[in-house]
C-alpha cells in the first residue's frame, strides 16, 4: 500500500510539466551559468554577503540596531538556508530513480525494490552535503546560532561564498589547481624544513632561550623565518641557532620564488584561455548574438562596412596568425576550431537567438561546421559561404539557411553593371546603402503610430520616400505595391525606399520605441 | 543595331558564368588568354573568338581593335596582374568602359587608381548581403527575387521614345502604382546623364528619351511597357 502511494507520487511528479518547469527554473538560477538572469541572482547574494561582513566589522566597535542585527541573523540567514534546501532539491531526483527502477523492474519482469531510488538518491543528496561549496553553504548559515556568539566569526564563510558568485575568484583557484602537483611538491618541502629546523632549534635552545619554551614556540619560529616575515619576537641566541636561522632564510628565499614562479606560469599559461573565456562569457550574457566562422578576407569586409552593427559578435578562427591579426585590429576573436562539438556548445545555445556564418575558405568545413551547430540545435540560423553553385544543394541539405555565393553575387553585379548600366547604380545602392537611396523595413512593433492607418493616408510622398510593399505579419507573405485601403496591422513589416535621412525622420514621425 | 561588344581579359572557373551571361543578353564576346590551358577551355565552352596573347605587351592589345563603345572586363584570376592589365587599358583607350572583378578591399583601391570604371569586389557585395539579410530579410528577399530571372518580380529600364504618352509628363502627375508597377529612378537626359533617384527630392519631367527603371510583375511591365510605346 505503501509503495503503491509512493509509485503514485513519483509518476504525478514524473508527469507534472508545472513541477519540471519550477524545479527546472530554480536549477538555472543556481546551478546553469548560461541562464541570462543567473547574474542577477548572483549579484543579489554577493550584495547580501557583503552586507553581512561589514555588520560583522562595524559591530566591533560600535553597537548596532537591533533591526540591522535581525536582518543579518533572520533575513539574510534565512535567505542563505532557503539557497542552501533548495541547492539540495535541485541536485538530483528521488521521484526520476523510482520511475527508473520501477519500468526497469517491470520490464526485466522482476520484483521492484523501492529501496534502491532511495539509497542512490540519499547517496547523491550526501555526495552534494560534503562538497566543499556545500560545507562552506552550510557553515555560512551557522552565525545565526545565537546561543554561541563565537560561532559570529563563521561569518567569514560568506566570503567563502562569493567564490560561488565572483567568476574571477573561482577563475583563479582554477588556474592554481593546474599546478597541484608543484605546489605539493613544494608544500612538503616547506613542512619538511619547518619541522626540521624546528626540532633543530628546540633541541639547540630550548634550555638557553627564554623564549623558546615548547616545541610549538620552535615551529611557530621555523615558519616565521623562513616565509621572510621575521616578527623578531623569537630570535636564536646560540651559534648553532643561528646557523640554523641562516639555513632556513636561505631556503625561504628559494622557496617563495619557486612559489612565484609557479604561480606566474600557471597564469602565462592560461592567459589565452582565460581571455577567451571572457570572450564566451560575455557574449553570452546577449539575447542575440552573432557567432562568425573564420577570419578571412569575407569576415574582415563584413566587419569592416559593417561596424555599426547592432549584435555582439565573437569571431572563431583555427589558424594562430590570423587569430594575432585579429586581435591586432581589434577584434573579438578566440583561437578554436569551429566544426569541434564543444566549442560551439560552450555558447548560450538554450537562451539566446544565435546567427553562426560559416565563412571559412573551405566548402568542406563551412558545411561540417554548419552540421555541427544545427546538431547542437535546430534553432542556430546558419548563414554559409558557398564556392560554386552546385554547392548550394549539399549546403541546404546540412541545414543552411542562406547560403552566400560571392562569385555568383558578384557576377550578377558584374552581369548588370555591363548589360544594364542604369539598373546597376539603383541595385548596388539598394544593396549597400552606401548611395542617395536605400532600401529598408519599418516594423510597426516599434513604430506603432503606422498601425490603424490606411496606406493612402501615410505621407509617403512628402517623406521623399517610395513605398515598395509590406509583409503581412500573419502571413509572413510579402505584398508588392498593395492596393491603397489597405489598412496596417501590427506586425506587419513595411518596405520603403529612400535617403537614409528621410528613412530616419519618418520613423522618429511614427514614433520608434526601443525594447528591451 | 548593331551586338554590343564585350572583350573578357582572363578565362577561368570564375568567368564562366558572366561570359555565358553576356552572349545570352546579346553580346558578341571576345575572350582574351594569355595562356594554352585557358585558350583550349573557351574553345571547348564553344567560344569562337579567343584570342592568345601577351597581355604585357601594350603593342598586342592595341591590335585588339577597342572601340568606344565596347566593354573591358577585367576578370584575371592573378589580381597583381588584373591591376596591371587595368592599368594598360586605361592608358590604351582612355575613354573606354573597363569593368573589373576584385577580391580584397585593396586590390578594389588599386583598380580604381589603375583607372577603372567599375570595380566589383567580391567580398564586399557577399558581405553586404549577409549584412541585409541578417538586418533587412525582406528588402534582401525582394532583391534577389529582383536578380534572379525565374522569379516573376523584376527590375527593367524601359525608355520613352519620341511622342509617348509620357512625354512632357511630370513624375508626380503620374500614377505608375496604377499599372502596377513603382518607378525607382530614371536618366533625365534634360539634367545630366546620370541616374537619379526619384526619392531625392527633385522634380522631373519626363521627356522623349529619357530612360526609367521600374520595378513589377513581369506582365504588368509588359503591358506599362507597351503603354509607354503608345504614342499620340
Amino acid at each position: 500500500m505503501f509503495i503503491k502511494y509512493i509509485l503514485k507520487i513519483a509518476f504525478f511528479l514524473h508527469r507534472s510539466k508545472r513541477y519540471k518547469d519550477t524545479k527546472k527554473l530554480f536549477y538555472n538560477f543556481l546551478q546553469n551559468p548560461d541562464f541570462i538572469y543567473k547574474r542577477y541572482f548572483d549579484s543579489f547574494m554577493i550584495f547580501l554577503i557583503l552586507i553581512s561582513v561589514v555588520i560583522l566589522v562595524y559591530e566591533v566597535k560600535n553597537p548596532v540596531p537591533i533591526w540591522v542585527d535581525d536582518f543579518d541573523v533572520y533575513a539574510v540567514t534565512a535567505i542563505f538556508s532557503l539557497e542552501y534546501i533548495l541547492r539540495f532539491w535541485v541536485y538530483n531526483d528521488l521521484h526520476t530513480e523510482i520511475v527508473k527502477e520501477y519500468e526497469e523492474a517491470k520490464f526485466l519482469k522482476k520484483s521492484f525494490k523501492p529501496w534502491l531510488p532511495f539509497k542512490r538518491t540519499i547517496k547523491g543528496k550526501l555526495a552534494y552535503m560534503l562538497s566543499p561549496s556545500a560545507i562552506v553553504d552550510l557553515l555560512a548559515i551557522l552565525p545565526a546560532y545565537r546561543p554561541l556568539r563565537v560561532l559570529r566569526i563563521f561569518v567569514l564563510f560568506r566570503v567563502f561564498k562569493l567564490l560561488r558568485y565572483t567568476k574571477s575568484i573561482h577563475q583563479f583557484v582554477e588556474v592554481l589547481a593546474t599546478k597541484r602537483f608543484e605546489l605539493m611538491t613544494l608544500l612538503f618541502l616547506l613542512v619538511f624544513i619547518v619541522s626540521t629546523a624546528g626540532i633543530a632549534i628546540y633541541v639547540f635552545e630550548e634550555r638557553t632561550n627564554p623564549n623558546i619554551n615548547s616545541l610549538f614556540d620552535a615551529m611557530y619560529w621555523a615558519l616565521i623565518t623562513i616565509s621572510s616575515v621575521g616578527y623578531g619576537d623569537i630570535s636564536p641566541i646560540t651559534s648553532a641557532g643561528r646557523v640554523v636561522s641562516m639555513i632556513i632564510i636561505i631556503s625561504g628565499i628559494a622557496m617563495i620564488s619557486f612559489v612565484t614562479s609557479i604561480i606566474v606560469s600557471a597564469f602565462s599559461e592560461k592567459l589565452s584561455e582565460l581571455k577567451e573565456n571572457r570572450i564566451v562569457e560575455r557574449i553570452n550574457k546577449n539575447k542575440d548574438f552573432i557567432i562568425i566562422c573564420g577570419y578571412g578576407q569575407m569576415t574582415r569586409m563584413f566587419l569592416k562596412n559593417n561596424s555599426l552593427l547592432s549584435y555582439e559578435y565573437v569571431i572563431i578562427e583555427e589558424d594562430t596568425k590570423r587569430v594575432e591579426i585579429g586581435i591586432k585590429e581589434g577584434y573579438n576573436i578566440i583561437n578554436e576550431d569551429a566544426s569541434r562539438h564543444d566549442v560551439i556548445a560552450k555558447f548560450n545555445i538554450d537562451y539566446s537567438n544565435i546567427t553562426l556564418l560559416a565563412l571559412t575558405g573551405s566548402d568542406v568545413n563551412n558545411i561540417y561546421i554548419t552540421l555541427n551547430a544545427k546538431a547542437l540545435s535546430k534553432n542556430i540560423k546558419v548563414i554559409a559561404r558557398a564556392s560554386d553553385e552546385k554547392m548550394e544543394k549539399k549546403f541546404k541539405l546540412a541545414g543552411v539557411d542562406h547560403v552566400v555565393l560571392p562569385s555568383m553575387v558578384a557576377n550578377r553585379m558584374l552581369l548588370f553593371a555591363i548589360t544594364q548600366p542604369a539598373m546597376y547604380r539603383a541595385i548596388y545602392s539598394m544593396l549597400t546603402g552606401q548611395n542617395l537611396s536605400q532600401l529598408d523595413e519599418i516594423s510597426t512593433i516599434t513604430h506603432y503610430k503606422l498601425v490603424g492607418k490606411k496606406i493612402e493616408e501615410i505621407d509617403f510622398k512628402r517623406h521623399k520616400l517610395l513605398f515598395i510593399g509590406f509583409q503581412c505579419g500573419r502571413k509572413e507573405e510579402f505584398v508588392f505595391n498593395p492596393p491603397k485601403k489597405i489598412d496596417i496591422r501590427v506586425g506587419d513589416i513595411l518596405l520603403v525606399m529612400g535617403h537614409k535621412v528621410s528613412i530616419e525622420y519618418f520613423k522618429q514621425q511614427y514614433g520608434e520605441i526601443f525594447y528591451g | 543595331m548593331a551586338n554590343r561588344q564585350a572583350f573578357l581579359f582572363g578565362y577561368s572557373k570564375r568567368s564562366t558564368f558572366i561570359t555565358k551571361e553576356l552572349r545570352k543578353n546579346g553580346f558578341d564576346i571576345i575572350i582574351i588568354v594569355s595562356d594554352t590551358q585557358s585558350f583550349e577551355k573557351a574553345k571547348e565552352h564553344g567560344y569562337l573568338d579567343v584570342i592568345k596573347i601577351d597581355m604585357t605587351d601594350d603593342n598586342a592589345l592595341e591590335n585588339l581593335q577597342v572601340t568606344e563603345d565596347d566593354y573591358l572586363v577585367c576578370v584575371m584570376e592573378d589580381s597583381h596582374f588584373n591591376v596591371f592589365l587595368t592599368l594598360s587599358l586605361r592608358s590604351l583607350f582612355p575613354i573606354s568602359k573597363i569593368i573589373a572583378l576584385s577580391d580584397s578591399f585593396h586590390v578594389t583601391q588599386k583598380l580604381k587608381m589603375a583607372g577603372a570604371s567599375k570595380v566589383i569586389d567580391l567580398y564586399q557585395v557577399s558581405a553586404n548581403r549577409i549584412y541585409n539579410i541578417l538586418n533587412k530579410p525582406i528588402a534582401t528577399k525582394l532583391i534577389g527575387n529582383l536578380l534572379s530571372p525565374e522569379e516573376n518580380l523584376s527590375i527593367r529600364e524601359i525608355d520613352i521614345p519620341e511622342d509617348s504618352l509620357l512625354d512632357n509628363i511630370m513624375v508626380d502627375d503620374f500614377d505608375f502604382s496604377q499599372h502596377g508597377v513603382i518607378l525607382v529612378g530614371m536618366i533625365d537626359r534634360r539634367l545630366s546623364n546620370q541616374f537619379l533617384f526619384v526619392t531625392s527630392g527633385l522634380e522631373h519631367r519626363l521627356d522623349r528619351g529619357d530612360m526609367m527603371v521600374c520595378i513589377g510583375y513581369n506582365d504588368d511591365l509588359d503591358r506599362f511597357e507597351k503603354y509607354v510605346k503608345t504614342t499620340y
